[in-house]
């Protein structure tokens, strides 16, 4: 197509068409590009391509039957979905999860952010043409999985969270077991900074490029690591506390730059924050042994099998609870909680029935594939692609 | 960047009622928004659906309120709610400051079918986008929108799937990629440049729509 630019020049510009099924468009993302050369000058981004109505399908079942589809929204750290969205219905109701729920939430959690931050890092990297920094990170990854294989019965969309606590207590060995990867997670680490920190290749295609200020990733609505690569040091967990975050010791980490360099390292230095917090939640863990992981509370609780076949009163109760739905009362709410990506929030909406009249989803990835049209404007195209795979933008989330 | 670094402060149930009754004062005084009484546990105000521009702009310009965060815009669909008497929509506007956590508060204004609200993308960019998306799942209308297409639904979709009267078993043919060409085009011309010649081979050709596309 051929312009004339604002100052006067006749241009060819090249309209090129990147994804929706591209190597480095994670997921199913597109956009269009119109190229002087190698640089951008324009580009438009397109999202939808994995959109299954969420937030319809939620509407049809009760509200327990939510969880499996939050598996699918981040599914590289499924379960912290399921404990946002869980999180969002208990307080509505006010219900109170005992305290070895809270703090296998914690470890799931922390495990599953370093999950996804590994992801993240090792995608990136595979993007930048390193696939060493790849592998290094899928190795603690792998382990992470087989302990949800052991949890949970499932490797990626776990539907571990309910509604008033979780869906089993811990194996045998569990405790080891996270020790374990905690400590494949430091190698890696390790391995990873001896690989990055000094490569001229990775900070060359790192350092300054997809820049965004503190002030213009608040006006897109950033949160989680791309926020606070940006040097802003806004954190769900230590801002409004829950889980018992505020009873852990550890640090909040950011950047100063705000370019793809800051925060792929800053999510690196997170993984270190909740390896930090996990091994403070096992010591936890151990005082607890034997105490229940879901809450008594009979607004909530689903008799066991144990019970409802042994009992009148248990199978009546489990019948209800799983036919009607769990009772939350009439009102709107909103709850944000920080997972991987930022904060993950869901506004619920409640008619006093079993079934939720509705659920929206507020995607941390969403404002952060919105800037990326602004970020690469004016970058080569080779730097959008570095800049895309730093967001981590996770189609599922993003499309609902 | 030390601007940037904030001092560490934890919202508290307290914190969190203090900073909300200065707001609502202010906003009760100025736009008479009263208190969402559907929504309990949240710091959550009604406001006419006309006032939301001047709304959201004082929140985020004003010094006592500093919201400079647009979280969300979420639509609602009240047809068929129990004992429900109003305009059929609400749309939300869910917004935060980033520096003071205790500081949350949702804008809600009711929109009856047909009518439409204001927008608010000048104030936020985000809300471009999050506006597309309320007007592709309910059918509400920004007035003012600079682009107000479908954003995660196809470009084929007829209808307005989150609508409680649309079927949800309901299937549609959608036949051809979305072209985004007409859309670079704007967004280059929005930045100042001329379009002398279209590039010809990636525009809309109806011969690529399938048979049975609505668009045939």
């Amino acid at each position: 197509m051929i312009v004339v630019t604002p100052d006067g020049e006749k241009l060819n510009l090249m309209p090129l068409n990147i994804g929706p099924s591209h190597g480095a468009t994670h997921g199913c993302l597109r956009y269009m590009t119109a190229l002087d050369g190698e640089n951008i000058v324009a580009s438009v981004s397109e999202i939808g391509y994995l959109h299954r109505g969420f937030e319809k399908m939620v509407e049809r079942g009760t509200w327990q039957q939510v969880v499996p589809y939050t598996d699918r929204l981040n599914y590289c750290s499924a379960m912290m979905n399921n404990f946002a969205y869980c999180r969002a219905v208990e307080e509505l109701i006010g219900v109170e999860i005992p305290e070895r729920a809270k703090v296998l939430r914690v470890i799931v959690n922390e495990l599953s952010r370093i999950a996804d931050h590994f992801i993240c890092v090792a995608a990136a990297s595979q993007d930048l043409g390193s696939t060493t920094g790849f592998f290094y990170m899928f190795d603690s990854r792998e382990m992470t999985m087989v302990i949800w294989e052991k949890l949970t019965g499932a490797r990626l969309t776990n539907a571990y969270g309910r509604i008033g606590g979780l869906y089993r207590d811990t194996y045998e060995g569990f405790e080891d077991d996270v020790l374990a990867v905690l400590k494949q997670v430091d190698k890696n680490l390790h391995d990873l900074h001896a690989c990055f920190d000094r490569n001229r290749i990775f900070l060359d295609r790192t350092v300054g490029v997809g820049k965004i200020s503190a002030k213009d990733a608040t006006a897109w609505g950033w949160t989680g690591p791309c926020l606070r690569a940006t040097g802003v040091a806004s954190d769900l967990r230590k801002d409004e506390p829950y889980f018992g975050y505020e009873t852990y010791d550890w640090n909040v980490v950011t950047g100063t730059e705000g370019d793809v360099f800051d925060r792929l390292m800053v999510r690196l230095a997170e993984a270190e924050e909740s390896s930090k917090i996990i091994k403070q939640a096992l010591e936890r863990l151990k005082s607890l042994k034997g105490c229940p992981v879901n809450t008594n509370d009979p607004r909530v609780r689903v008799p066991d099998h144990e019970h409802a076949y042994q009992d009148m009163e248990s199978l009546i109760g489990r019948f209800k609870t799983v036919l009607d739905g769990v009772r939350v009362p009439k009102g709107e709410f909103y709850q944000g909680s920080e997972v991987a990506n930022g904060e993950l929030g869901f506004s619920v909406v409640s008619d006093g029935s079993g079934k939720p009249w509705r659920v929206k989803v507020r995607p941390p990835c969403f404002p952060h594939y919105a800037a990326f049209d602004k970020m690469v404007e004016g970058a080569l195209l080779a730097d959008s692609i570095a800049t895309l795979s730093s967001l981590n933008i996770i189609a599922g989330e993003l499309d609902r | 960047m030390s601007d940037c670094v904030k001092t560490p402060r934890v919202a508290t149930p307290g914190l969190r009622k203090e900073t909300s009754d200065a707001v609502f004062a202010l906003l009760s005084e100025k736009f008479a928004a009263v208190r969402d009484a559907d929504a309990p546990k949240d710091f959550s105000v009604v406001v006419d659906a006309s006032k939301v521009h001047d709304v959201i702009r004082f929140l985020r310009d004003d010094k006592a309120c500093g919201f400079d965060m647009l979280l969300d815009i979420v639509g609602v669909d009240y047809l068929g709610f129990k004992d429900y008497e109003g305009p059929r929509f609400a749309v939300e506007y869910l917004l935060k400051n980033v520096y003071d956590p205790a500081k949350r508060i949702r804008v809600k204004a009711k929109v009856a079918e047909g009518a439409s609200v204001p927008t608010v993308s000048d104030l936020f960019p985000i809300a471009d986008w999050q506006e597309r998306e309320v007007w592709d799942q309910y059918g509400i209308v920004f007035a003012g929108h600079p682009d107000l297409r479908r954003l995660l639904n196809h470009a084929e979709f007829v209808g307005h799937p989150l609508r409680k009267d649309y079927p949800a078993q309901k299937r549609q043919w959608l036949s051809t990629n979305d072209y985004l060409l007409p859309a670079l085009e704007k967004k280059l011309e929005s930045m100042g440049y001329r379009i002398v010649k279209r590039s010809k081979e990636v525009m809309t050709n109806d011969d690529e729509y399938l048979e049975g596309s609505i668009r045939k």
